[in-house]
This record gives structure tokens, sequence and C-alpha cells, in this order.
């Protein structure tokens, strides 16, 4: 039990992908410019980290060290291509809004650093939590980022065509910069020095 | 070689060629299963978008020889639509334009409307070429007035945004202007044969 807690922890704070091991910033920073694109994309990653993560522990006794590395990137993307596919079909706006940043997850290091990481040197039980507890940190970081730069660049909150709240002075002068990618520079350095200052994330 | 390298050399590609094997199976499935899907829902999309123009419609067909969408209402045509591609200022910037068909007859062609389909415009700025404010101006204009209003034409800019408005109102013109012809030559066409 303390060993499942502290494998989700890893994940989720300790070595958070995005804010501490600073990884698969491309897909963070590019498609953060809503919640909606943050759940969808949070969704893809992981499914596709969890399948990538349980394939490779049941195959890392055969795998030959030489190819290990082509073995885990055929993998990851049939997984993402059947991902892509998956979505043009029963969610082609989400697929549309997402676009190129689907397919780009092949290489994300998020998932290849997994597998070679953990799922390569771990039983089954334990890749799958390694994956959850990593796939909710991603998820969380790019939620946080996207929540700011949506409230910010449009001074509304839409979550799935449902308005949740309307910032009355900055919907009407929205700040467009924080849409721009630009702005999710300036959001997440914020955001990784205020979780410092804070001493919610240690250095080292 | 001896026969331990050989063995040493042989079995990672074989196992790599397996997991290959393996993959293209899955792929194949997942292929399949979707296709069907996916051509749905670009024929819904599409279908909405012809939609949005033409409120009316009940039907459309491509015509490949044209490249343009056939608008129908009861069977009979009622409009053309067709993508233009304007050269925007972060990329390309797809608009579906359409036209009524009986304008064409008349000789004087009226624009039914206008819609963005994709745009990687500025945020707050070019990106307003998708509100109704900036295409709603094409919408029942004619041929001739397409320009922006500094060069005597009726569509007023984007304030800030001029290299936007000017990529749309060309790519408008000079689109409207080749399909015209098309369709006219194609209607002429027709119209031979059938006498």
């Amino acid at each position: 039990m303390k060993e499942i807690i502290e494998i989700l922890k890893n994940g989720i704070i300790k070595s958070n992908p995005v804010l501490i091991l600073l990884l698969g910033l491309c897909p963070t920073l590019a498609v953060s410019t809503s919640i909606d694109n943050a759940f969808g994309m949070t969704a893809a990653v992981l499914f596709v980290l969890i399948s990538s993560n349980i394939i490779v522990s049941l195959i890392r006794n055969f795998i030959p060290q030489r190819v290990r590395i082509p073995v885990f990137i055929v993998i990851i993307a049939t997984l993402v291509t059947i991902v892509d596919l998956t979505m043009q079909a029963f969610l082609p706006n989400l697929s549309e809004s997402l676009g190129i940043f689907i397919p780009l997850i092949v290489v994300n290091c998020i998932i290849l650093g997994r597998a070679e990481a953990f799922a390569s040197k771990n039983k089954v039980p334990n890749a799958i939590l390694d994956a959850v507890g990593m796939g909710i940190g991603f998820g969380i970081a790019i939620t946080i980022i996207s929540f700011f730069r949506q409230i910010l660049g449009t001074g509304n909150l839409n979550i799935f065509g449902n308005e949740i709240f309307q910032v009355p002075a900055l919907s009407e002068n929205p700040m467009p910069i924080f849409i721009l990618p630009m702005g999710a520079f300036l959001v997440i350095s914020l955001l990784l020095a205020t979780l410092r200052y804070s001493g919610v994330i240690k250095n080292g | 070689m001896t026969k331990n390298n050989l063995k040493k050399e042989i079995v990672p590609v074989l196992f790599l060629t397996f997991v290959v094997c393996i993959s293209a199976i899955f792929l194949y499935v997942t292929n399949n299963v979707t296709e069907e899907y996916i051509e749905n829902a670009k024929d819904d999309a599409v279908k909405s978008m012809l939609k949005e123009q033409f409120t009316e419609m009940d039907d459309y067909s491509y015509d490949e020889k044209m490249d343009l969408y056939n608008v129908f209402l009861n069977d009979e045509i009622i409009g053309y639509a067709f993508v233009a591609v304007a050269n925007g200022y972060g990329g390309p910037i797809e608009l579906i334009v359409a036209l009524e068909s009986n304008s064409l007859q008349d000789d004087e062609i009226i624009i039914h409307g206008i819609s963005v389909v994709s745009h990687s415009e500025t945020p707050g700025l070019g990106e307003k070429i998708v509100e109704a404010s900036f295409s709603d101006q094409f919408t029942g204009i004619n041929f001739n007035d397409v320009a922006l209003t500094r060069d005597g034409g009726k569509i007023d800019a984007i304030s800030g945004a001029t290299i936007s408005s000017s990529a749309v109102v060309d790519a408008v013109f000079n689109t409207v202007k080749e399909k015209v012809d098309v369709i006219l030559e194609n209607i002429d066409l027709n119209n031979e044969e059938g006498s």
C-alpha cells in the first residue's frame, strides 16, 4: 500500500513531469490555450502512457538491449496512431483543435522517458501506477497553465461549451498575449517561480 | 563469423521485425474500424459548413472536375461553394465562398457569403476575420465590390490586421473569378450537349 502511494506521489508531486522534470513542454505550452484542450491532451497522453508502460513492462525481459529504443518508438507510434484515428472518428472537433500535437505525442519525452526509465525495469502493476501518476501529474500541470491562460487571455472560463464564469473587466478587455505562445512561457515561468518560492516544490 | 555471433546479430533484427508486424496488424484493424466514422465526420463537417451559407439546402455533391460543391434544394442547384485559400499573416487561411447560382445567369455575380474554415492568425487581431462583423460584409455583395475600402471596394479592413483582411479579400476575389469562368464554361458545355 505504501509503495502504491509512493509511486503515485512520485509522478504527481515529487517528480512531476512538467513542473519538476520539465519534460514534454512542447505539447504543454502549445495546446494549453483552453481547458478543453488540456483535458483532451491529458486523456490522450494518459491512454498512450498507460498502454505503452504495460506493453513495455510485459516484454521487458525479451527486448534485446540494442534495439530497445526503436522497439519503444514503434509501440508508442502505434498507440498514438490508434488514438489519433479514434479521435478523428468520434471527436472531430477536439481532434481539429489539438491538431498536430496528437501525432507529436510519439516524440513526447514523458512517454519514452517512462518506458526507458521505469517500465523496462519494473513489474506490470508498478508500471501502471507509474503511468497513472505521471499522467495525472501532466494533467494537473497543463490544466493549471491553461486555466490561467484562458482566464487572462479571453476573460471567460468555458469548459466544453458551458460558461463557468466571466471576469467582468477582463472579458471586455482581455489580454490576448496570454493565448499567444509567449503567454505560455510567461505563465509557466511565473507558476514555477511561485511554486518554488512557496516551497511546494523543492530544488534538487 | 561464429555461430554465437550470428545469433547475437540476428535476434534483435527479428525481434524488431516481429514488433513492427504486430503493430501493423493493430493499425490495419483500427484503420478499418474507424475509416467509415472518419468519412462520416468529414461529411458532416462539410455539410454543416455549407448549411451555414445555405440554410435551406437539403443536399450537396462534390464536383471533382470543377473542384467545388453543388448545393441542392429539391434536386435543383441553388448555389455553389468552394474553398479559397488566403495567404494570411500567420499562415494559410481556408475559406468557404458561396455563390448564388441564379446570379450567374443574370451576368451579375453576387457572393452569397463566406466563412472561415481554419486559420492561424493572431488572436485578438487577425483572428477577427472569423467574426460576423467582418465576414458578413461579404454577404450579398457584388463581385466587383470585393476590395478594401481604401482600394475603392466595400470591405472595411479590421484595424490592426490589414494583412489578414486584404489576404481574405484577395483570395475571395481571385478564387471567385477563376471559379465563375469554370462554372460558366461547364454550363455552356452542358447546354451544347443538350441542344
